[in-house]
């Protein structure tokens, strides 16, 4: 593991945030730099991840692709300390949000995980829990006080796109309502406890075809808010929502993934510098 | 998850009302029951099968009912299987064999639960009245009219009530252990707990019998939280098995400490289907004889307190009751029986009703 002093020195625009559980408020809303330097990982003793290096920018929105099983789902499961929560598994690298090391001792694995929010490839929401309890449930969870929470409420699922929606039927159940509808209320309850780094598992991957363009409109608005990681197996999803580009790739089987290439999106996909790319997103193979 | 599921309810209501305005209502075809071949292949086979037991009978001179029934219905599968074959194919008629063997199998096991239950009914309501709920046997002599099994109610609620109390939170947090925790020492506890339900309820009852000596209910709730705590234990793991990774997952992304998975999320989730491994162990105590035997031992009398002294349970009572070779004390024991079927009945009924909710609520069905 790195130290932090020498990070920082690439903030050199940005006053260096120092990140303490006070500043994980809505004080520290906004869009954060995460940076993942060396990440390799492993399941056991099965190397899944090798080195892979990635600048998410503030901001914007980069989107993970490539073939199934390349690793890019757990690349994105170590951005918020997840991948460690199946057992077995083991991490080497670092992964910093505006410099700071989510893996070091001066943050704690609940905090990280305030920061940097997460949607799943399967909508989750709470069956125990009404629309509105699922959208508290982060702040529930977490032990976050919440302010006033309709505003909380409202403000959250205006921000996923589903208020005009639910706004009159908020007690009704999370799981009464539709796939895409479900989502999206995921997404509202990643969004209330004011994360600064939202990362979204292959989002639309269980949806239809209208709620995946709702979900990539909600992205595309949220984007102008927080940095946003995506991945995605839809090479047309990547090139509508996402500015950056990563492609990951297993070369050999039983070889851990590697980062093939990563860049501007429009780059990536119309003028690559790797032939293995240019056949990936020309659909030549994957 | 379909397009429409998006769309506003009214554009869609909208376009299938419009698309059914001004026309005549369809006719639903028939897709299920049986054609008028299929009737007739069945009518065929049942005049053969009885009509080859009767003759059978007559030509052996046979007696014996079931004896018969079963040769009328191995014959009709027989006829059946033969006559589908020559219409259709083996195959088909292979499928309608096995429909019918299925249709059985069912059909003997709810006859016999429901000859049990009528049974039980018809001896028990003799004596079964209001009287019988509310008194004790203290002064009424056996030859006598009157008396009842309120002592054994009382007993049967305290003791149950007790042991259900103290195994409910050790079950659950055993449960959470072995599946939330996944603790170091999760399979020798399984081990253990899997060996304890093999135990003999007798042996239960022995060992309190042993250890903590002299008659008391509470006795009697010791010995039935070591008979079920195993039952339910593992049943409170299925249902903790069937809360989806996915929640506790995203429990876990929202930053929740795992305590706090387990009490808001997963609990939660589990609740109804907790209740039932509840009932169902209490469904199972209720109707445990031998672990009361030399515990609480049983008395005639109504004993309120479960600390001390001997306390009677609806077991205890019919089983009393049942050895004396008298008509009415037996009427009084299968009066009890009924009433301990009753209870378990309610129990299981209340289970079924609060999975099914369960299920509806997580989108099971």
């Amino acid at each position: 593991m790195s130290t932090h002093l020498d990070h920082d020195q690439q903030h050199t625009t940005t006053e260096p945030p120092v990140l303490t559980p006070q500043h994980l408020g809505p004080a520290a809303q906004g869009a954060s730099s995460l940076t993942a330097t060396d990440v390799s990982c492993w399941f056991g003793s099965r190397q899944v991840l090798e080195r892979c290096s990635l600048s998410m920018e503030p901001g914007k929105v980069t989107a993970l692709i490539g073939p199934s099983g390349c690793g890019k789902s757990t690349f994105l499961r170590t951005l918020n300390r997840m991948h460690e929560v199946v057992p077995g598994a083991k991490i080497a690298g670092t992964v910093e949000l505006d410099g700071q090391d989510i893996y070091g001792e001066d943050l704690g694995v609940t905090e990280v995980r305030m920061a940097i929010g997460m949607v799943f490839q399967k909508p989750n929401p709470f069956p125990s829990m009404s629309i509105r309890d699922n959208v508290l449930a982060g702040l529930r969870l977490s032990g976050k006080s919440a302010g006033d929470k309709d505003t909380v409420v409202e403000e959250s699922l205006r921000r996923a796109g589903l208020w005009n929606e639910v706004k009159d039927r908020l007690h009704d159940g999370g799981m009464s309502l539709s796939g895409g509808q479900q989502q999206r209320l995921c997404i509202a309850r990643s969004l209330a406890v004011h994360p600064r780094v939202l990362l979204m598992d292959e989002p639309c991957s269980a949806l239809d075809p209208i709620s995946t363009r709702v979900v990539e409109e909600t992205v595309i608005e949220l984007a102008h808010q927080i940095t946003i990681v995506i991945v995605t197996h839809n090479m047309q999803q990547a090139q509508r929502v996402s500015s950056q580009c990563a492609f990951f790739l297993v070369e050999e089987q039983k070889q851990p993934g590697r980062i093939v290439e990563a860049g501007d999106t429009a780059t990536l996909f119309t003028n690559p510098k790797d032939q293995r790319t240019l056949d990936y997103v020309t659909g030549r193979f994957g | 998850m379909t397009l429409l599921d998006d769309a506003p309810l009214a554009d869609g209501a909208g376009a299938a009302g419009g698309a059914a305005k001004g026309m005549p209502e369809q006719p639903k075809r028939k897709v299920r029951g049986l054609t008028r071949p299929e009737w007739a292949e069945y009518a065929i086979a049942l005049v053969a099968g009885i009509s080859l037991a009767l003759l059978l009978r007559t030509l052996l001179d046979w007696d014996d009912v079931m004896g018969s029934a079963i040769i009328a219905g191995i014959a009709f599968i027989g006829v059946h299987y033969l006559i589908v074959r020559e219409r259709t194919s083996p195959d088909v008629a292979l499928d309608k064999v096995v429909t019918t063997m299925m249709w059985t199998v069912g059909a003997v096991i709810v006859a016999m639960l429901l000859w049990m239950l009528s049974y039980v009914a018809v001896r028990g309501l003799k004596l079964l009245n209001w009287t019988f709920l509310t008194t004790d046997l203290s002064t009424t002599g056996s030859l006598e009219e009157g008396g009842g099994a309120l002592h054994a109610i009382i007993g049967t609620a305290e003791q149950v009530a007790i042991a259900t109390m103290v195994v409910v939170p050790v079950a659950v947090l055993t449960a959470v252990y072995l599946h939330e925790l996944k603790g170091r020492l999760a399979g020798l506890i399984r081990f253990v707990v899997d060996s304890l339900s093999g135990v003999p309820s007798i042996v239960a009852g022995l060992l309190i019998f042993t250890v903590w000596p002299g008659y008391a209910g509470i006795k009697a709730s010791a010995a039935l939280a070591i008979l079920t705590l195993p039952i339910v234990t593992r049943a409170s793991e299925e249902i903790l098995r069937t809360v989806p990774d996915s929640l506790r997952e995203a429990s876990l992304a929202l930053g929740a400490p795992q305590w706090k998975v387990v009490l808001r999320v997963v609990l939660p989730t589990a609740r109804t289907g907790l209740a039932t491994a509840t009932i169902l162990g209490v469904a199972r105590m209720a109707g445990e004889t031998a672990p009361a035997l030399y515990t609480a031992f049983g008395s005639a009398s109504v004993n309120l307190n479960p600390l001390n002294g001997s306390q009677s349970s609806l077991p205890l009572f019919v089983w009393d009751l049942i050895r004396v070779p008298d008509q009415r004390q037996n009427d009084r024991a299968w009066a009890g029986a009924l009433v301990l079927v009753i209870i378990v009945l309610v129990l299981f009924a209340t289970a079924r009703w609060l999975s099914a909710r369960a299920d509806k609520k997580l989108g099971r069905r």
